[in-house]
């Protein structure tokens, strides 16, 4: 087994250290837990790893021999491989041409592509992931998330030719997947390390570094702050290390009766009433309809069977007519459907609110109110006018809350509130999504971390395939109760709702 | 620091070239005269720029505004030649160019074509309905008023100086093109757009009312011009307004470089408009040949757009 070991990594960033001195030793056939919140200084760390940032200082040895890590090309020579969180495949080629991207394809003759053979390397790729399902000759962008974080790892494997790489980083890999998709990606990790590879796991995800890692690193502030065996530690103790501060309750309780005013009636292919106050949970397989669900409050798609009423009127017929009824929504993709982000705070927060101002814009008072609304998610900003891009991810999260604030809505919908987002960050959320529900707002969340669902919502409304099957309570519902209610069974339904996916646009 | 660079870099080759022709040309170029006639000469320019800030803010762009600038100066010239007063003929181009510019909004936001395919599109249509009406000549003689014309020969006294009417209609429409993007939420919500169409549509801007009623604005502004360019040469002729639009998108570019995250701002593009007014006045002076200007001002598009890119990266 190999031992890498990386020493003294500095790096700072206009005078702004982002890593000082933090030293790291991987062996093979472990699997290391890189750990913080949010600019603790991890993605740095792994910059430097891979050579695409140049370090203020860093050594490396494997096996006490030094070697050289100035360049990508050095980190690729040096079988470090690296899988990052954005699922960067390229939707429009096959998901064979995606294995094979940016290696040299086969060839007949030095000439023409060896499709067939192209396709045969990537069927063997994905069959070592156990990942045969997988059709190699269909597009890849049709796959669902899971599948294709599955073919970016298969990318880095093709590019060793059979042999094996010598680290793995895989930075928050299951940020985008179900917790079934999940549960493949860990047995493909135990099968890397199995064969000798070591695995630099980065995660926000604690309960998942306590099943999966062996040994954990846990940095702040871009200081090194501990490191060794999962086996024996806590969840509150690694939340401290990561923190600096002691846990409070992870979700916080809820203090006030749900209300008796209905907010919304659904009927058809979701079948619920919510009440003021009321947080519902939308549950179910990746892609199961929980987004359509949610879009269907906003004027995004049509159902023709599914009837809506909300606040006494119809469905919005759009996104603007939504706001103005006091409908707030919190995206899913926080970066292609949430942000500006060379935009400013302050632009991004007052956004769908600008009507208020009247024609004339009135960048005082934008500001200020900017300015209390991210007070009150407790955004981290130099200045109301930065660009959001600057902010970290937990932090660009809580100005996409600020904005749903603003409005005081009385229908909030949330996909995916806290994906990607330190536990700092996290808890600031969930005390906002409480304390909203305490003043009347009714909420509908939807999340693939079922610990979350269950420890936030009133009730959960279970999907499959864009159809109701049932809404549970939470009290004393457990995570892997919930996972069995998103399968269906094996036999037929007696009463077959008509689906959401189906007919939704 | 790069980043101030970057963004004064710009404004520091304006100087530089401000300087360099008032050494050439040390008895003409920075005279009141010479000055007031730059405003003059680039006053259509500025207009159609400061008009495609408009769509270039939501990183949409109009091909068409030269063939509309020439379209509508052949509509004000045909009904001047019908004997309708000069009034009517104004509001005739102008009608013209707002359809013509919503058409383009429509093409763009209502169906999805995108810009580029769009407007190169409609650039052929206006330039081939432009000559149909003409009938491929030139309009001029007694068919243009002298009330219409003249008011491009008019000007504003101050003192020893008259400032040109063409130059005032060309600060008015830039302070209007100014406080609509800046001063407004109308101008809020086209940034938006240009920032993210997708976060901006979630968010509840009406992005496709708002891209058509944008384009429309800079089908205006593209007519307008096209009657300021019609006067001052007392004459329509199916091409004339045709070197407006590649001057105009690189004045936005121009301006581009100097803003802070590379927005185009209706005053940065101004100053673009000034840096290509400037460049083409001087040279005329110095009796530089004019496809040698015309390399030159490719080149210092290029050049600062270059840089500008390349230290918004690092």
């Amino acid at each position: 087994m190999h031992s890498l070991t990386f020493r003294q990594m500095s790096k700072a960033y206009g005078g702004v250290p982002a890593l000082s001195d933090v030293s790291l030793t991987l062996t093979g056939g472990r699997v290391h837990a890189l750990m913080g919140e949010n600019g603790a200084g991890k993605s740095t760390l792994i910059k430097l790893i891979a050579g695409v940032v140049g370090a203020d200082s860093l050594s490396v040895e494997k096996d006490g021999v030094p070697l050289p890590l100035a360049s990508a090309q050095d980190a690729h020579d040096a079988g470090f491989r690296f899988i990052h969180q954005e699922l960067n495949i390229v939707p429009q080629i096959s998901v064979a041409e995606n294995v094979l991207l940016g290696r040299p394809y086969p060839r007949r003759f030095g000439l023409a592509v060896d499709w067939p053979r192209v396709r045969a390397m990537a069927r063997e790729a994905l069959a070592f992931l156990g990942a045969a399902h997988i059709d190699v000759a269909g597009l890849a962008g049709d796959l669902p998330a899971g599948d294709k974080m599955l073919i970016k790892i298969a990318a880095a494997l093709v590019a060793d030719e059979g042999r094996q790489a010598d680290l793995y980083v895989l930075d928050e890999p299951t940020a985008a997947l179900t917790g079934e998709e999940s549960e493949m990606l860990f047995a493909v990790i135990a099968r890397l390390t199995a064969k000798g590879a070591a695995v630099l796991y980065v995660s926000h995800r604690i309960d998942e570094v306590m099943a999966i890692c062996d040994d954990v690193t846990v940095l702040r502030d871009g200081r090194h702050v501990s490191t060794g065996p999962v086996a024996g530690l806590s969840k509150d103790q690694i939340i401290h290390a990561m923190t600096g501060r002691d846990v409070q309750d992870a979700y916080p309780p809820r203090r006030h009766p749900i209300g008796a005013e209905v907010v919304a009636e659904v009927s058809g292919a979701a079948d619920f009433t919510l009440r003021a106050g009321e947080i519902l949970g939308v549950a179910g397989l990746a892609e199961a309809g929980q987004s359509q669900l949610l879009g269907l409050f906003m004027g995004l798609g049509r159902t023709h069977d599914t009837q809506v009423r909300v606040m006494g009127g119809p469905t919005p017929a759009t996104p603007a007519e939504a706001w103005a009824r006091g409908i707030a929504y919190l995206p899913r993709e926080r970066r292609a459907e949430g942000l500006m982000l060379d935009m400013s705070i302050r632009a991004n927060v007052v956004l769908p609110h600008l009507g208020r101002y009247g024609l004339r814009a009135k960048a005082g008072a934008e500001r200020r109110d900017a300015a209390a609304m991210s007070a009150k998610m407790r955004v981290k900003y130099d200045h109301i006018d930065q660009p959001v891009g600057q902010l970290s991810g937990g932090n660009q999260q809580k100005v996409v809350f600020a904005r749903a604030l603003y409005g005081q809505p009385k229908l909030l919908l949330l996909d995916e509130p806290t994906r990607g987002v330190d536990v700092g960050a996290k808890f600031d959320i969930y005390t906002t999504v409480r304390d909203l529900s305490a003043q009347g707002c009714a909420i509908i969340l939807t999340s693939s971390d079922l610990p979350e669902m269950l420890g936030m919502c009133d009730r959960i409304l279970v999907l499959q395939d864009g159809r109701q099957t049932e809404i549970l309570d939470t009290e004393g519902l457990t995570s892997a109760a919930l996972l069995t209610h998103f399968y269906p069974p094996e036999a037929a339904h007696l009463t077959q709702r008509p689906s959401m996916t189906s007919s939704a646009q | 620091m790069t980043k101030t660079l970057r963004q004064s870099g710009t404004l520091l080759g304006f100087a530089a070239i401000i300087v360099f022709f008032a050494v050439q040309l040390p008895e003409t170029f920075l005279t009141a005269r010479n000055l007031i006639n730059i405003s003059q000469q680039l006053s259509m320019l500025a207009v159609v720029a400061a008009t495609m800030t408009i769509v270039m803010v939501m990183n949409d762009f109009d091909l068409s505004v030269g063939s509309m600038a020439s379209l509508a100066g052949i509509v004000a010239a045909t009904v001047f030649t019908m004997d309708y007063p000069i009034w009517t003929a104004l509001l005739a181009a102008l009608l013209v160019g707002a359809a013509g510019g919503l058409f383009n909004g429509f093409l763009v936001s209502v169906i999805g074509i995108l810009p580029f395919v769009a407007t190169l599109g409609t650039l052929t249509v206006f330039s081939g309905l432009a000559f149909l009406i003409s009938d491929g000549k030139t309009i001029f003689g007694r068919d243009i008023p002298a009330g219409f014309s003249g008011f491009a020969r008019g000007g504003i006294e101050l003192g020893d100086v008259r400032i040109p009417f063409l130059t005032v209609t060309a600060a008015l429409v830039i302070l209007v093109c100014w406080f609509v993007l800046e001063q407004t939420t109308f101008g809020r919500r086209l940034y938006a757009i240009g920032g993210n169409k997708e976060a901006a549509h979630l968010a509840g801007i009406k992005v496709k009312r708002l891209r058509l009623l944008a384009f429309g604005l800079t089908g205006l502004g593209a007519a307008g011009a096209g009657l300021m360019y019609a006067a001052r040469v007392a004459s329509a002729n199916p091409t004339q307004g045709s070197g407006l639009m590649l001057d105009a998108i690189a004045a936005v570019f121009l301006g581009m470089t100097m803003s802070r995250q590379g927005e185009p701002r209706v005053l940065f593009t101004l100053v673009g408009v000034l840096i290509l007014g400037i460049l083409d006045n001087g040279l005329t002076q110095m009796q530089v040949d004019s496809y040698i200007r015309e390399i030159l001002v490719g080149l210092i598009v290029i050049a600062a757009v270059a840089v500008a890119s390349f230290s918004k990266r690092r």
